[in-house]
């Protein structure tokens, strides 16, 4: 088992590896994870994240991740992709430049989709 | 036992963060110069797939491809606080596409000198509603307005004048020789409608009903009178059949109801030059010009013809700024507007797309016609200079042209052409006109207009 301080942002074929891991290896990670659904709900969220959005998980997990808990990624530059790739069934692994706003301070990070036909797709959130 | 904290606790921080965070409606602080301060994620939703860089530090910046006087209209609000604009309208790109927010609305408060709040919200479906609405309107005035005169003419199903009567003659001062037979763009001025305009309207009876259309008529001595016209199918007649040419020839198809509604021109046109018109040029706007694309592209989709589009550019316009000062500049807007008015035909659309942007629809016309046009216009910019304080201001444009094909899924992926040709025109030295051409215009996809 590889320990939570190996794995990194860009780790390759790192959907697998997060589907496998649990809520506490992914609390270990230095880098935000966001796991939802095949509805967009929110299923997986780790401390990260949790801490850089100042948000509990009891106010994300199961809500929403377009509309509740990260509506700035509602657009063709995150959710699209996401959409797209569900409809044409073929997995997702791109990083983009983003810009977040953690506590309403534009905050940039680089982002990384990825959807590998697991229970689960996943943003993940590295901040620069 | 302990006082009530003056602070929020963590639980109340947390709700008003995500209260924040799911606001259905973009907020955003920025400072004077548009360094954005705060915003919430709304705000980033709608604006960073506007932004050039891929970044979000000055909202000026990231808005300034399709609302470039947003800096300036900030610097000239004298007042300590207030309302700067109040639910201003952006039009982002055509209508054609169908995912992502097609208008956005702005509005601006200054609370002091280093502080304003923007809040943004997508309207695209108000924009559309709002639209839909107004053709109704256009409907009902039609019916209900106070008109001066009006003539009844019968059409035959190819939109000829079918016969004459006394109210034709009243109107117009034709006689019947003159009208039989006549395609009715005959009281239209010369260059208001092309030939597949008019029978665009006459498909569109044949669908709606009725068709209306307002704008300047002409009398048989040359005078000129603000008209609308109605047009409807005549009820018991058989659907046209396009495939033939001889159906319903020399029937009566349609009535005509054409108005002479002068007294009503200025409140229309008033009404209408504050929606569509931008205000410094008097040229449509980026709104008017989306929606004369969609419905020129929509006829182009019925009845295939071409459809050309012109973007220019003035050439080292910030420097004209610089050295004769901002309203010289302003005048270099209206001498060019001016220029687009005397070289294009009135069917045309001109339009003010950025802050020294402009551009020319032209239906029905091939690329080789509108690279034409695009040439008078250089050459008669480069040879007139704009005058301002008894000052000539000479300086250039840079053209591309670009015409609508059936590998373009939309008006968007048009100007994306034009824009390359522009953008080969820059490249070539400025004052120029380039045509999009697939062989010979190979651009890197990244080489779009983002440079120096």
């Amino acid at each position: 088992m590889t320990a939570p301080d190996d794995i990194l942002f860009d780790h390759p074929g790192l959907a697998a590896l997060l589907d496998t891991m649990d809520d506490h290896a992914l609390d270990a990670l230095n880098f935000g994870v966001i796991g939802f659904d095949a509805h967009n709900l929110v299923r997986r969220y780790n401390r990260f994240e949790s801490h850089a959005a100042g948000l509990g998980m009891e106010r994300v997990l199961n809500h929403d991740l377009f509309t509740v808990v990260a509506p700035c990624m509602n657009n063709f530059l995150v959710a699209q992709r996401f959409a797209d790739a569900r409809q044409h069934a073929v997995a997702l692994d791109e990083t983009i430049d983003y810009v977040l706003t953690l506590r309403m301070r534009p905050t940039k990070v680089k982002l990384r989709l990825l959807a590998a036909g697991g229970p689960w797709s996943y943003v993940l959130v590295h901040r620069l | 036992m302990n006082e009530p904290s003056p602070w929020p606790d963590a639980q109340e921080y947390e709700a008003l963060l995500q209260f924040l965070y799911m606001a259905p409606v973009g907020l955003v602080q920025i400072a004077a110069d548009g360094t954005i301060l705060m915003l919430n994620p709304l705000s980033a939703q709608l604006l960073m797939p506007l932004s050039a860089d891929g970044a979000l530090n000055n909202m000026f910046d990231a808005l300034a491809s399709v609302a470039p006087d947003l800096r300036q209209l900030c610097a000239r609000f004298d007042a300590s606080h207030g309302q700067i604009c109040d639910a201003t309208r952006i039009y982002l790109h055509a209508n054609d596409q169908d995912s992502g927010p097609h208008v956005l609305s702005l509005s601006l408060l200054k609370l002091d000198a280093s502080r304003l709040m923007a809040v943004l919200t997508d309207i695209t479906l108000q924009d559309k509603r709002e639209r839909q609405l107004r053709k109704t309107d256009a409907w009902l005035n039609a019916i209900i307005t106070n008109i001066a005169d009006y003539a009844l003419v019968s059409l035959d199903a190819r939109g000829r004048v079918e016969s004459w009567n006394e109210s034709i003659g009243r109107v117009t001062g034709y006689d019947a020789s003159a009208v039989k037979g006549q395609p009715y763009a005959l009281f239209y001025p010369a260059g208001a409608t092309t030939p597949e305009q008019q029978t665009d309207r006459l498909r569109e009876a044949d669908e709606n009903g009725w068709v209306v259309d307002e704008g300047l008529r002409t009398r048989s001595d040359g005078s000129q009178f603000w008209g609308s016209s109605m047009i409807s199918p005549l009820p018991g007649r058989s659907a046209p059949d396009p495939a033939s040419n001889e159906v319903g020839d020399h029937e009566p198809a349609y009535c005509m109801i054409l108005r002479d509604i002068s007294d009503k021109r200025d409140i229309s046109e008033n009404l209408r030059k504050a929606t569509y018109c931008d205000h410094l040029t008097g040229l449509s706007n980026r709104r008017a010009f989306f929606e004369a694309a969609e419905v020129e592209l929509a006829r182009r989709k019925k009845a295939v013809r071409p459809v050309s589009l012109i973007i220019l550019d003035a050439d080292h316009f910030k420097a004209i700024n610089d050295r004769y000062g901002h309203p010289a500049g302003d005048a270099v807007l209206c001498h060019l507007a001016a220029t687009m008015r005397a070289v294009c035909r009135q069917v045309d659309v001109l339009a003010r797309i950025g802050g020294e942007e402009f551009a020319v629809i032209l239906p029905s016309v091939e690329l080789s016609g509108a690279w034409a046009v695009a040439e008078r216009l250089r050459a008669q910019i480069h040879a007139a200079p704009a005058r301002f304080e008894q000052q000539a201001i000479s300086y250039s444009v840079s053209i591309g042209v670009a015409v609508m094909d059936d590998t373009l899924t939309g008006f968007d992926d048009l100007i994306k052409r034009a824009d390359q040709a522009l953008y080969a025109a820059k490249r070539a030295g400025r004052n120029q006109v380039a045509c999009w051409d697939a062989d010979s215009l190979q651009l890197p996809v990244q080489q779009t207009r983002t440079a120096p």
